[in-house]
């Protein structure tokens, strides 16, 4: 509830001590980063834990022997310290991760970070995924963030609760039958006719975040004028809104215990989630085993997180970083972090190595790259406002009022949308 | 007869003595006290430095439109003019107040009578104690994930008993009620224990010769419970009330390991601390969020002012 004196004391007395060790930290990287562009022999990375293929990020110090390299792994909210270093200016990385859902907030700093074309980005672009490189690139063209990874979505189901309800359960077959929203729902009622208490949806934000994906405009553009308002919001507010009125959303959170003892029950035997989410099945619903089943998302994939690597503008070698950068992330290197750390390979060239292309025991032995490498090749392209998240608030609460209290979601719709524009006001949307 | 009343006359006496000394005098004795000075100075640095000057640093924000890295523009009393406006800071307001009159009721109805079966315990006394302040100094985020699995609607064990002696489950985490009432009674199982134990040791302080001779005049379990026992405890209970509210209307990590950044239902988990942490740190509008902090802080100091002449007119009322 409070942080007692002593939690304080506590907190304060490890304060200092990180403090005074940062302070001696800094004075032997003084002398190195002096030189601005410089030729720096200690290079730094920040990331986060499952950021990168730990592998990897070991082995950049014997390809790269005259380099000092000193990775660290930050914990916990890895934006808010980020910033905090940018703003205090001192003891940056040389290289920093910046994850999925923030590049578009650093994208508004850009001028933080060194143009990676200049350093040479422009004779890679050919080997990443278009979207992506968009994606990490400011609206004047400097590319930011080199792409880590990608999430394509694609529907996640088990196929002996399907099979017992009567639907279809092959991989070839429920791509037929669930290509589209309207089917995917038609099959939804089906099952919770075959088997009552079995939901197909999750919970209804789910649905309207992957309709929204599915779109090449979100919440505002970059004009910073309002668009949630538009046909393409509404679209995927009647969606989720329809799943709801066909009473098969599950209505929990997912992520929540309730929705993980629910895969394990069988009860939710659908997931629409990125390549990523696998793992969160994998670890939730061991049981399971060889029941699951990946086919593509109705009406098409969407992207869901994915991140990058930058360099600071104050980076003591910003070329030797860049070459760390492209070495770690090329494809050989991708398909490591796949298996190392799930992480869905930016480059298309890794989708051909044997790390990918292995059969998934967990899924039945399904080569699960069949989906998911065609998706990352069909994401839609849209552009991501740094204010998308507080946009994007509104509706997601007014939804759950739709959802749980049985609110009529003409009012909500009318509700999200007023509240939406007024909380964009303050930030200069409208 | 209270402590309140005696403490008030010793500060006159020792404040003359130091009066006529001058300036350069007095300087020369505060330096000659440099070892204690120096010896009292950790905390006040610590406090300076991750108390004082956070705290003004966000007063300061208030003002002004942030989002965490580029430069700040003054914006006036724009932040405070959007918050009077603001549907969902009002919704956090009431949130925090239901949730924090929920939990604090009955953590300190609870905390009483525990203290009081506590103080004729016999034996196993540090056994009791312990046991009763363990939830306390449990780390909050991992209770919040134990209740959360406890009060799950669909596999929680509390459904479960529930629907095992016939009744309906409850959708505890999805429904406005629900998220407020297992926030409190979270609350109520990391606090009571901790508020018994400040009560045992006031209970300790009552002289057992009022409770002979009260027995000897004649009066029940219950007479000298109100008429004893409560009126010798105030002290302490505006002292466990303040620090009630101080911590009650600061919840945080409760409803945002319980219901996540959603707040859930209605968005019925949105605490005002929740809130600015979210306008600050999930959408980088630092100016608003430290707005909305300077608002919790006057909120709380209301509180606490309002707590603290209620329960000394209380007082006040009963000796005249």
């Amino acid at each position: 509830m409070t942080i007692s004196r002593r939690r304080l004391l506590q907190a304060g007395l490890f304060g200092m001590a990180s403090a005074a060790v940062g302070v001696t930290a800094a004075c032997g990287d003084d002398d190195s980063s002096g030189t601005t562009g410089g030729d720096s022999k200690e290079l730094s990375l920040w990331y986060w834990s499952g950021g990168l293929s730990d592998k990897v990020v070991a082995a950049v110090s014997t390809q790269f022997p005259d380099i000092t390299f000193k990775p660290t792994q930050v914990g916990g909210a890895f934006k808010d310290k980020l910033v905090t270093t940018i703003t205090s200016r001192q003891f940056m990385p040389d290289i920093t991760g910046i994850k999925g859902e923030d590049i578009a907030y650093f994208m508004g700093q850009a001028g933080q970070f060194l143009d990676l074309n200049e350093l040479g980005a422009g004779d890679l672009k050919a080997q990443y995924l278009e979207w992506k490189w968009k994606q990490g690139s400011a609206t004047d063209g400097k590319l930011i963030g080199f792409p880590i990874d990608i999430g394509p979505t694609a529907l996640f189901y088990r196929a002996d609760i399907f099979k017992k309800a009567g639907l279809p359960s092959e991989v070839a077959d429920v791509t037929a039958a669930m290509g589209t929203w309207d089917t995917f729902f038609e099959q939804g009622v089906k099952l919770k006719a075959a088997l009552p208490g079995t939901f197909m949806v999750g919970e209804a934000a789910e649905v309207f975040d992957m309709a929204v994906g599915q779109t090449t405009k979100r919440y505002a553009d970059a004009d910073k004028k309002f668009i949630g308002d538009q046909e393409h919001i509404r679209n995927a507010w009647d969606l989720a809104a329809k799943a709801v009125k066909l009473g098969i959303s599950f209505k929990v959170q997912s992520g929540g215990q309730d929705a993980n003892a629910a895969w394990n029950q069988g009860t939710l035997p659908a997931k629409l989630g990125a390549a990523w989410v696998a793992l969160d099945i994998k670890s939730a619903a061991e049981k399971t085993s060889g029941k699951w089943r990946v086919a593509p998302m109705p009406s098409g994939p969407a992207n869901q997180g994915g991140s990058f690597l930058a360099i600071p503008k104050s980076s003591g070698n910003p070329k030797k970083a860049f070459e760390i950068i492209t070495w770690m992330l090329n494809a050989d290197n991708q398909a490591k972090g796949y298996t190392d750390a799930a992480l869905f390979p930016s480059a298309p060239a890794a989708y051909k190595l044997p790390a990918l292309t292995a059969a998934d025991e967990f899924f039945g032995g399904q080569v699960t790259i069949d989906v998911f490498g065609p998706a990352a090749a069909k994401i839609p392209v849209a552009y991501e406002s740094q204010y998308d998240s507080v946009l994007r608030e509104p509706f997601a609460a007014e939804l759950s009022n739709v959802e749980t209290k049985g609110k009529d979601p003409e009012k909500a719709w009318t509700d999200a949308v007023a509240a939406a524009k007024q909380a964009g006001e303050r930030v200069g949307v409208s | 007869m209270t402590l309140s009343r005696t403490a008030a006359p010793v500060a006159p006496k020792t404040r003359p003595r130091a009066h006529p000394h001058r300036a350069p005098g007095r300087r020369r004795r505060v330096l000659s006290y440099w070892p204690q000075y120096l010896a009292i100075s950790p905390f006040y640095i610590l406090f300076a430095v991750f108390g004082l000057a956070p705290v003004l640093f966000s007063f300061y924000l208030a003002f002004q439109r942030w989002d965490g890295i580029g430069e700040m523009q003054f914006a006036g009393l724009d932040n405070f003019k959007y918050l009077i406006k603001d549907e969902v800071f009002w919704l956090s307001l009431r949130n925090t107040l239901l949730i924090w009159v929920m939990s604090t009721v009955p953590t300190l109805c609870l905390a009483l009578v525990l203290a009081v079966m506590l103080n004729s315990v016999k034996r196993f006394k540090a056994f009791y104690r312990m046991a009763f302040f363990i939830p306390n100094i449990t780390s909050v985020v991992a209770i919040s994930i134990f209740f959360g699995a406890l009060f799950a609607t669909n596999y929680g064990l509390v459904n479960g008993v529930l629907e095992t002696v016939g009744l309906p489950g409850v959708a505890w985490l999805q429904s406005v009620w629900g998220i407020k009432t297992v926030i409190a009674v979270l609350t109520v199982w990391q606090w009571t224990g901790y508020n018994a134990i400040i009560y045992l040791a006031g209970l300790q302080t009552i002289s057992t010769d009022l409770y002979e001779q009260a027995k000897v005049d004649g009066a029940n379990a219950a007479q000298v419970f109100f008429r004893i026992t409560l009126p010798l405890l105030r002290p302490i209970i505006l002292f466990t009330v303040v620090i009630s509210t101080v911590g009650g209307l600061q919840t945080f990590t409760e409803p945002k390991v319980l219901v996540g950044d959603t707040a859930g239902t209605g968005q019925s988990g949105l605490t005002m601390v929740f809130y600015f942490y979210r306008q600050a740190f999930s959408h980088n509008d630092y100016g608003y969020g430290a707005a909305i902090a300077m608002v919790v802080l006057l909120v709380v100091a209301l509180f606490t002012i309002l707590n603290w002449t209620l329960v000394q007119r209380g007082q006040d009322g009963e000796n005249g």
